[in-house]
């Protein structure tokens, strides 16, 4: 006879929920005031730069950005018994503020809600990329441009295509950190980034066009 | 890149397979392929033109993106705000 019909739950069950609760009352109460203090400003405080230049990339605003950098540290330190030690803080940050801006600040923002077709396509098509040269533009042209000229193209990007170039070129986190920071998958990072360069490109070209450079192929 | 400049001519001018090469170059560019990618890539930039050029101008976005664009000076007051909301909720 097999115990589970003597109990409503299997005993390796009972245990494990046993387990559970434990671990929950461990998580709640890992750390003391003075590791809290030192987690606060040993990990987490040194990003505040990076957390307010994504804040004021994301809203264009310097208050918005500020209460964005604010709220996420206010989370920090609420959920901090949730962030393990010696992990990366500033890629648990950034998830942190990526939806703070998604859940509070889209939301409250007096901007009507757009269809964005950049968006919609990232969505629909999201993993399908045709890697292909899709421009004129040389190396030689870029490495020429004035840094008011990449930030106004980056800036131009709809959100989410922005949001992956800041991760990955501004910032250096790696794929795997970019699908967590932003709870996609792997593949569609990579392929996000791409569709994101690529637009980049085009207006770059289109900056490349007005400054006269020559973007058309050279002769051999 | 300089050393592959006077060689530049006995580049195929045509890539069989842009689309596999292009995102191969692009993830190795990014990181993502370490050790396994470096080969691949030598080879890749010494006989195609398409994924030379590509490879290069890739690279010089990433560059500029990294070293470019304007940072925003974090309002001095920001830190210290945050430090008073902490207190308050400690």
């Amino acid at each position: 006879m097999k115990s589970g019909e003597f109990f409503p739950i299997p005993s390796y069950k009972l245990a494990q929920s046993l387990l559970l609760v434990l671990m929950s009352e461990v998580q709640r109460r890992k750390y003391s005031q003075e590791e809290k203090n030192a987690i606060f400003d040993g990990e987490f405080m040194p990003h505040i730069d990076s957390m307010y230049n994504f804040a004021y990339r994301l809203t264009f605003d310097e208050d918005d950005a500020k209460d964005l950098v604010q709220d996420t540290y206010l989370k920090a330190y609420r959920f901090i018994n949730s962030f393990e030690q010696g992990t990366n803080a500033k890629a648990w940050l950034f998830r942190i503020l990526k939806n703070s801006f998604i859940n509070e600040y889209r939301k409250k923002s007096k901007q009507p809600a757009k269809v964005d077709y950049q968006e919609v396509e990232t969505y629909y098509n999201s993993d399908d990329v045709h890697y292909q040269s899709t421009t004129d533009l040389r190396a030689e042209s870029v490495k020429d441009m004035l840094g008011d000229e990449i930030s106004n193209a980056l800036n131009s990007l709809a959100v989410d295509f922005r949001t992956v170039i800041i991760l990955c070129d501004l910032e250096g986190f790696t794929y795997e950190e970019m699908a967590k920071i932003l709870d996609i998958p792997i593949g569609t990072v990579r392929s996000r980034l791409h569709r994101a360069r690529n637009l980049l490109k085009e207006k770059l070209q289109g900056y490349a066009q007005d400054m006269g450079y020559n973007t058309d192929e050279e002769e051999e | 890149m300089e050393m592959n400049e006077e060689t530049s001519g006995k580049r195929k001018m045509q890539c069989s397979d842009e689309n596999k090469c292009f995102e191969l170059l692009e993830s190795i560019l990014d990181g993502d392929l370490k050790d396994s990618g470096k080969e691949v890539l030598k080879e890749k930039l010494a006989k195609c033109q398409p994924c030379f050029e590509h490879y290069h101008l890739e690279q010089a976005i990433r560059d500029v993106l990294k070293t470019k664009c304007t940072k925003q000076a974090v309002p001095t007051e920001l830190a210290d705000c945050i430090r008073q909301k902490i207190q308050d909720i400690k």
